[in-house]
């Protein structure tokens, strides 16, 4: 029902009959007509919002999640802006304003009071119109499509870890997408199985409708480490790929030589990559890409190994490659951990969870380009990635999709250390002891990477709560954060025998030997049931790290074994010879 | 006087046009002749019948010629050995399948003391072209290929499994075809550890080369004119004018071999360092401006080369994106299930052949044989003993003082790249002239042989401790003693380790020419298994040989397995230097 619908919203739109779209959406019931809104392009709506007569326009909007509905209202003037908020259902507003980040919360204040200045957003009707007048319209079709795809690990010893939980997800022209997700989410796995590199263990992956491993797909890659081949110079590496194709000399060479002038490298065709810097390097890697002519460009976390100005320096060339249609490619698909960089680029975001990897969420961002860093709605992009990526593992899937094979899943512990978790603490308690992630984030400049084991590590212990992109510490973790040291790791000492079940029994089983010392291959077989062999070796870490400062118990590293304080295997190791009491 | 030489790694097109005109290109069109009319003569040699009384002559003149046929042998043995190496170490690293079986097949293979096949090789070859001097050469050149070949097959084959995945990705992506990935992915990254294996191979190949030059089996008297046959001579004779001039021409040759073949080699594959930052120090050598400034081989990368490169990177481009038809699979699976199983009865064949050999061993025969690998172990043992007692001192000193090793190195270089088994005849007149027997002076000549490896280990270790360990055992004013025990003997533990497995190696091949030897018609010999082994290939008890062989080679292979590896396992978790 909705489809005709949006094609005669269209119809009527081509034809500038705008008072019939508002009949239109009147005569639905609101469900619908909030659908039939949501599935216009981004022009569309905010031009179709405008027009709507304010109840109207109150009672679709609160349909929306909170940070769609932050940047449609945006498209009005100020004093409408007030009134629709006025009209809007007393609970629904409770929720919008609550779940709004700070900085946005704000400035919707401020410009409710009438303390600011209206100035103009970023979803402005008018720029939008002109900067959509660059780029055709979207194509239906989709170029790579991919259907309950699977892929699971061999371990060693016949084990299957299941990497990626059957899901599905698509790569529609003329976008930039994101996949976002923290390190070892199987994201450059899933990069790699949409990209042809890599086989799925399960599941289809269509390019235009037929099957990937059949078709040739034209396809690049720009990789993290820029993967150029030291011995060969920057020309003879951009033209590397050419050569494969079995293009003659002097095409190509012209070829190689555009893609250079248009990353910026004229004039470095005859060097070699270790005379170059790192962001000259990825240049030449996207040179490379380019050279080719790709239909999707896939990035797979391109600027991570680069510092944080020649980073932010490439990401604008990019994207003025990619908005002045520079470069013939149709879609760019970009692979990152970095939230920020996400929220800055890609006109879609994905954002995945990990162990195994499943579709979280998966959403457009309509602001245009460029984007201020600052401004309100990108951190209500921002916060809502930081939700996203902190909500307890529910099931997100759709019903029909679960995968029948998970078990109860065994405690993972984060990797992260007690030093880290005491820092975290500490400037929590500072900070009046609460605090938004993205916030902690910007202003201890960790990456996702960093702050999550942390934060997880606190929420496990029990010295925070974790709750819709907030992190809050309890009293448990106030009086962590307040004590001494010797203190503080009796207060850690209790906090992990209270809440990690693994150390309960490692405390059980030296209590329970004479001679105090329980050999660690004992734990390994266990979390070897559960983990795969490099996962284990990292539980085993964290769990020496932790139970050492704790003081649980000392490690030997000869015997590869755990000893109980008062041992009298310890004693004699460390006084050979002394009798003990 | 310190010239840096414009960034070596700038191609051929963008050199300046400065050349020195007909100058340079005189001797290397001279060294191009040179090669192609020792090949013609070589080739009307070998086809001439089988000349059982070679005359060895006593005349330095005589050296040129000695000289250039030696240097032939290895030339050959080499190429062989390369291409042994790609092909093996190829399949090896991309076959899961084959290489569960290939891999270990080649450790084992390499444990093998390799002059022990020296009389079995040499009779086969010697029954298959009775008439002709090929057969002798022949075996002269596989003999030194299975002393060449297992080494640069593991670094050929470590090489390319350690290719980072993302160049793999790259490559296949962008769809390189085969040849562009042999060219310009696996070669180049293999390039600089078949260079380094090549040089130690062809240093190697000296060693057995000089041993099996000259050697008696039974009634027969094999000789091949060359360096190693000169000095035997020489020594035989007592010609001791004749020896320093024959110890000249082999040093000569090597440095020779060094300059012109192996350091230019090392600084054009300074390309291929997998480095991503420009090291401070880049080698040279003025042979490579030398070619690299001349205008005749420029000519003839841009007409002849460079195009024929790009020929055949385009024609395998184009038969990659023209659509074929695969092979079928089913032939070729028959085809290697074929093979495999010949193989497999060849195997067996030749196993069942053996044991019934073996079970004529006699009494006395066992007790030779026990007697001898307790007393070789014990020579081995000690040989290794003395060589650590005064290269790690030595090694030390030398390496944690930067002006000295700039002395030392390359006279250490000088005298390590001669091959002992050259040596061995001189050295062993000096010593029955002094006195003693062979028992205690058989060590002598396995320490010349492999103190060397020792002593470069040493050094590297010792130039590879952190600077500020070192200033952190000053501060604390570290007694010599606690200094040795806490900092320099871990520190170097690793490095020792690796150059101990290679001089044990190297001492267990020794002894099979060290403690059995032919003079002046006489037998001088020892109670040893490399005696046992030399002194049952000349009395033709195949029996015995191949008892002592197999028991050598397990030997060695069990000393691997129990000894080396866990040291290896140490130095690589306890004794490593970062974290």
């Amino acid at each position: 029902m909705s489809q005709n619908a949006n094609e005669v919203v269209r119809e009527l739109l081509t034809a500038g009959r705008m008072n019939d779209v508002v009949m239109l959406l009147r005569k639905l019931d609101l469900p619908t007509a909030a659908e039939v809104l949501a599935k216009a392009p981004y022009e569309d709506q905010r031009a179709i919002f405008r027009a709507l007569p304010i109840d109207l326009a109150a009672a679709i909007v609160s349909r929306f999640p909170y940070y769609h509905e932050y940047v449609l209202l945006h498209s009005r003037p100020t004093k409408e802006i007030r009134a629709i908020i006025d009209t809007i259902d007393p609970t629904e507003r409770m929720r919008f304003l609550d779940e709004l980040p700070e900085e946005a919360w704000q400035r919707l204040m401020d410009e409710l009071s009438g303390t600011t200045i209206e100035a103009p957003i970023q979803s402005d009707v008018a720029r939008v119109s002109e900067a959509a007048g660059l780029r055709p319209a979207k194509s239906a079709e989709y170029i790579i499509e991919a259907r309950d795809i699977e892929k699971q690990f061999q371990q060693p010893d016949g084990r299957q870890i299941q990497v990626i939980a059957p899901l599905d997800i698509y790569v529609e022209s003329d976008a930039i997408i994101a996949l976002l997700g923290p390190s070892g989410s199987g994201k450059s796995t899933l990069l790699r199985i949409l990209s042809g590199l890599a086989q799925a263990s399960a599941g289809t992956v269509l390019w235009h409708g037929k099957p990937l491993a059949d078709a040739h797909p034209n396809v690049a890659i720009v990789f993290q480490s820029f993967a150029l081949f030291p011995w060969l110079t920057v020309l003879e590496n951009v033209e590397a790929p050419l050569i494969a194709r079995g293009e003659q000399h002097k095409a190509r060479h012209r070829r190689a030589l555009h893609a250079l002038s248009s990353v910026g490298l004229r004039g470095f065709e005859n060097a070699y990559p270790k005379e170059l810097s790192g962001g000259m390097k990825q240049r030449v890697g996207f040179a490379r890409a380019l050279a080719v002519e790709p239909e999707v460009l896939f990035m797979d976390e391109p600027f991570s190994a680069l510092d944080v100005l020649t980073a932010e320096n490439l990401r604008g060339e990019l994207l003025e490659l990619w908005q002045k249609r520079l470069i013939p490619t149709k879609t760019i698909f970009l692979v990152t951990h970095n939230i920020e960089e996400a929220v800055l680029l890609a006109d879609r975001v994905i954002v995945l969870s990990t162990h195994p990897a499943r579709i979280r969420a998966d959403f457009r961002i309509p602001l245009v380009q460029p984007r201020d860093r600052k401004s309100a709605e990108f951190l209500v992009y921002v916060d809502y990635i930081y939700k996203v990526m902190t909500q307890p593992a529910l099931e997100l899937a759709p019903p029909g999709k679960v995968d029948r094979r998970t078990k109860p899943r065994y405690q993972m512990l984060p990797h992260a250390r007690p030093g880290g978790m005491a820092g975290l603490l500490e400037f929590l308690n500072e900070r009046g002891g609460k605090e938004d992630l993205y916030h902690l984030a910007e202003d201890l400049l960790m990456e996702v990477d960093d702050l999550f084991p942390i934060v997880e590590e606190a929420v496990l212990l029990g010295f925070a709560t974790s709750k819709e992109g907030d992190v809050e510490i309890t009293r448990e973790g106030k009086a962590f954060a307040e004590a001494e040291i010797e203190a503080r790791k009796k207060v850690f000492r209790d906090a992990i025998l209270t809440h990690v079940p693994l150390m309960q029994q490692i405390r059980t089983a030296l209590d329970r030997k004479s001679d105090g010392a329980v050999p660690l291959e004992f734990f390994r077989d266990v979390l070897d049931e559960h983990f795969s062999r490099g996962e284990v070796e990292a539980q085993i870490e964290t769990v020496l790290n932790w139970g050492r400062y704790a003081e649980l118990f000392v490690y030997d590293p000869e015997n590869d074994r755990l000893l109980r304080r008062d041992s009298p295997v310890l004693h004699d190791l460390e006084h050979p010879g002394v009798p003990s009491e | 006087m310190t010239q840096r030489i414009t960034s070596p790694t700038t191609p051929w097109g963008l050199l300046p046009r400065r050349t020195w005109s007909v100058l340079t290109d005189v001797p290397i069109f001279a060294a191009g002749l040179a090669l192609f009319y020792s090949i013609l003569v070589l080739a009307r040699y070998w086809a001439s019948p089988f000349s059982p009384e070679v005359h060895i002559s006593n005349s330095p003149a005589a050296l040129p010629g000695y000289a250039l046929y030696s240097l032939l042998r290895i030339v050959v043995a080499y190429f062989l050995s390369l291409i042994f190496t790609l092909v093996y170490g190829y399949i090896a690293a991309y076959n899961s399948k084959a290489e569960r079986f290939m891999i270990p097949l080649l450790d084992i293979l390499q444990s093998i003391p390799v002059l022990s096949f020296l009389p079995g090789v040499m009779l086969a070859m010697v029954s298959m072209f009775p008439r002709h001097q090929f057969g002798i050469e022949l075996g002269a050149i596989l003999l030194i290929f299975t002393g060449q070949v297992w080494n640069m097959t593991f670094s050929f084959y470590s090489s390319l499994k350690s290719i980072p995945a993302e160049m793999h990705e790259a490559a296949r992506i962008y769809r390189f075809t085969d040849w562009q990935r042999f060219t310009q992915m696996e070669l180049p990254y293999a390039a600089l550890g078949l260079i380094w294996n090549s040089m130690m191979s062809v240093a190697g190949g000296w060693f057995f080369l000089m041993a099996c030059e000259m050697f008696v089996l039974g009634s027969r008297d094999f000789r091949l004119p060359g360096l190693g046959s000169y000095l035997q001579t020489a020594a035989s004779a007592g010609d001791t004018h004749a020896i320093l001039w024959g110890l000249v021409a082999m040093v000569g040759v090597i440095v020779l071999l060094d300059q012109l073949v192996w350091r230019p080699v090392i600084v054009w594959a300074q390309k291929f360092k997998f480095e991503q930052v420009e090291s401070a120090e880049a080698p040279r050598s003025p042979i490579l401006t030398l070619l690299r400034r001349s205008k005749a081989l420029r000519l003839l990368n841009q007409r002849i080369t460079r195009p024929l490169g790009e020929r055949t990177a385009l024609y395998f481009a184009r038969r990659a994106t023209s659509v074929g038809a695969a092979p079928d699979p089913k032939i070729r699976i028959w085809i290697l299930r074929a093979i495999g199983v010949v193989t497999a009865i060849g195997i067996l064949l030749a196993l069942v052949d053996a044991v019934r050999l073996l079970g004529q061993l006699t009494r006395p025969d066992f007790q030779a044989l026990g007697l001898g690998v307790g007393a070789t172990f014990l020579r081995v043992f000690c040989a290794l003993a003395i060589a650590v007692a005064w290269t790690v001192p030595v090694g030390v000193k030398i390496g944690f003082n930067p002006r000295l090793a700039r002395i030392a190195q390359p006279l250490a270089q000088i005298a390590a790249s001669v091959p002992a088994t050259a040596l061995f005849p001189v050295v062993l007149l000096v010593l029955i002239r002094v006195g003693g027997g062979l028992g205690v002076g058989s060590i002598v000549l396995l320490l010349l042989g492999t103190q060397w490896y020792v002593l470069f280990n040493v050094i590297a270790g010792a130039m590879a401790i952190p600077t500020d360990l070192k200033e952190a055992t000053d501060i604390f004013r570290f007694g010599q003693r606690e200094k040795w025990q806490k900092l320099i003997l871990p520190g170097i533990f690793p490095y020792l380790v690796t150059g101990l497995v290679t001089a044990a190696g190297g001492a267990w091949n020794a002894s099979i020419v060290a403690e059995y030897f032919h003079l002046n018609g006489q037998t001088i010999s020892t109670v040893g298994l490399g005696a046992t082994i030399s002194h049952a290939t000349d009395s033709g008890n195949f029996t015995l040989l191949l008892a002592a062989t197999i028991l050598m080679a397990g030997v060695v292979v069990t000393v691997n397995r129990t000894l080396w590896r866990p040291m290896y396992r140490l130095a690589e978790t306890r004794f490593r230097l970062e974290g």
